[in-house]
């Protein structure tokens, strides 16, 4: 696991939980914060559904965690390192130990399938022998075993991100966060890539899971985190659909 | 570069013009410091002699001049040696070749070492001048004068002519890379949310605008290359005649130079461009 900003692995992290938030505010106009106070604990390993209504602060919470934005107030503890008090030089760093999977993909149509998912190791400075075997090796891990030359733009909605969750899985990260990665896919396409981070969460990567998808909540019981009126309600046992319409009425 | 090729191939003309006007007043400077080197080191003067003047008067002060300190060479032209060696070099064509003998007065002709000062000069100048049988002393010291403050003048457009180059590449290689940047948005997106720092995302398109200038201003030396090489073949021998020196091309440490200077300003310009990156 790479170093986030230079600090020394310690050996007490191992019992650390992942991720913590503690009271974090964000409003992106004034009197109405998209997140007030909220507090969440995740622990190593887990597999975290994140879900709410439209405008609940699901995304917002994750690009706090990748610094894309930033906290009003509050912490967010990522390897016991505030990820909102970090320097503009050292977010890279943060951003090496994260996988991120994005609703639109995020490929870059010119560039091979190969080359999108290369791109992690690349940045980190590994030798070409080495890059090519971990990108093949990732590739095959989510079924697009010998496809790596095959341009991103003849590739299918299901097959672009699957090459997204290679990516972010390619360098190994402590961390993956899925931020509506199953918004622009069809049901079944959408079960195959829950799937796909299922298997990629019983090799041991934590997983956050942003949808608001209800069915794929069902899927599996999974710990669910609700975001509602800029609070994280937080239910361990996982959701049916009947459940969550009772927590969320319409 | 090679998907972008429309945009580098406008950019590298830009460049190239900008370039070429740099160049063009440099080969003019270049040229005219050479033609001043030139008739600097020449150490001529000319004992331009009356008509009246005597063989025994002519035969003393030639026999004087030998004595003065700094010149190396005393040499009688007689009129009609005069008339035949001018007849000799503009090869009996023109009007002047016509002229009578008395057209052609006697000189003595000197050859002053290198190293004499100019004040030495103009002193045995002034004593020349008192001399009876001398008409005129010709040192060509205001031809020499004027090349001098031709080349000053030149380097000076040239400072001028580097400013607008300056410019001109820092406006058209930002522009591009801008554009660039904006076409190829997601792919710095995507090297931003995979932990690439700023330096990394930035560093092609540093190299592709010092690649551009570089280019840019080897194409400039190319061109100005050809139309010198037509021009030359054209007009060197009249040039050659007027200034006294054949004319050459840039030399190679200021055509080096150029590449070099087009590769440092397009980094630069690029690395201006950039430094405000898309935001993710």
């Amino acid at each position: 696991m790479l170093r986030a900003g230079g600090a020394r692995f310690s050996r007490d992290a191992a019992h650390r939980p992942i991720l913590v938030f503690e009271d974090v505010y964000k409003s992106y106009r004034h009197g109405a914060p998209v997140l007030r106070g909220m507090s969440l604990v995740i622990e190593r390993g887990e597999f975290v559904f994140v879900t709410g209504p439209s405008g609940s602060g699901k995304s917002t919470l994750l690009r706090m965690l990748y610094r894309a934005d930033t906290v009003d107030d509050g912490r967010i503890l990522f390897l016991g390192r505030d990820v909102a008090r970090l320097r503009e030089d050292a977010v890279p760093f943060l951003r090496r130990n994260l996988g991120i999977v994005f609703q639109d993909f995020k490929l870059v149509s010119s560039w091979s399938a190969f080359e999108n998912v290369a791109v992690v190791l690349e940045v980190l400075g590994l030798p070409q022998r080495l890059v090519r075997a971990r990108v093949a090796e990732a590739l095959e891990r989510v079924g697009l075993g010998g496809r790596g030359d095959d341009p991103a733009s003849v590739l299918s909605g299901g097959e672009q991100q699957r090459v997204a969750v290679a990516r972010a899985i390619v360098g190994e990260p402590a961390l993956i966060l899925a931020d509506e990665p199953t918004g622009n896919l069809d049901p079944q396409l959408a079960i195959d890539i829950l799937g796909l981070f299922e298997e990629i969460h019983e090799g041991g990567t934590t997983v956050l899971f942003a949808t608001h998808d209800r069915t794929l909540l069902e899927v599996r019981p999974r710990r669910v985190v609700i975001l509602d009126e800029g609070k994280a309600i937080d239910v361990p046992q996982g959701l049916s659909a009947d459940e969550y319409d009772n927590r969320l009425p319409l | 570069m090679v998907r972008e090729w429309r945009l580098h191939t406008l950019s590298l003309f830009s460049l190239s013009v900008a370039f070429v006007c740099l160049g063009a007043a440099l080969l003019v400077v270049t040229n005219f410091w050479a033609a001043e080197q030139r008739w600097r080191r020449a150490g001529r003067a000319s004992v331009f002699l009356k008509d009246s003047a005597s063989q025994g008067e002519v035969d003393a002060l030639r026999a004087a001049l030998v004595r003065v300190p700094g010149v190396t060479g005393v040499r009688y032209v007689s009129s009609g040696d005069a008339r035949t060696e001018f007849g000799r070099e503009s090869d009996g064509k023109g009007d002047l070749a016509a002229l009578p003998i008395e057209a052609f007065p006697a000189s003595i002709e000197l050859d002053v070492a290198p190293d004499m000062p100019d004040a030495d000069l103009a002193d045995m100048v002034v004593k020349m001048r008192e001399i009876p049988a001398v008409d005129d002393v010709e040192t060509y010291q205001a031809w020499t004068g004027r090349l001098t403050r031709l080349a000053r003048g030149g380097v000076a457009a040239a400072g001028v002519l580097a400013i607008v180059v300056l410019s001109a590449v820092l406006a058209v290689i930002g522009s591009t890379m801008r554009l660039v940047l904006q076409r190829r948005r997601t792919e710095v997106e995507v090297l931003k949310l995979v932990g690439a720092t700023d330096g990394f995302v930035k560093k092609p398109f540093v190299l592709e605008g010092a690649v551009q200038g570089a280019i840019g201003a080897l194409a400039a030396i190319a061109l100005l290359g050809l139309l010198f090489v037509l021009v030359r073949g054209r007009a060197d021998t009249e040039l050659a005649g007027l200034v006294g020196v054949e004319p050459s091309f840039l030399p190679w440490p200021v055509a080096i130079g150029m590449v070099v200077l087009g590769g440092i300003l397009g980094a630069l310009a690029a690395l201006v461009s950039l430094r405000r990156l898309v935001p993710v």
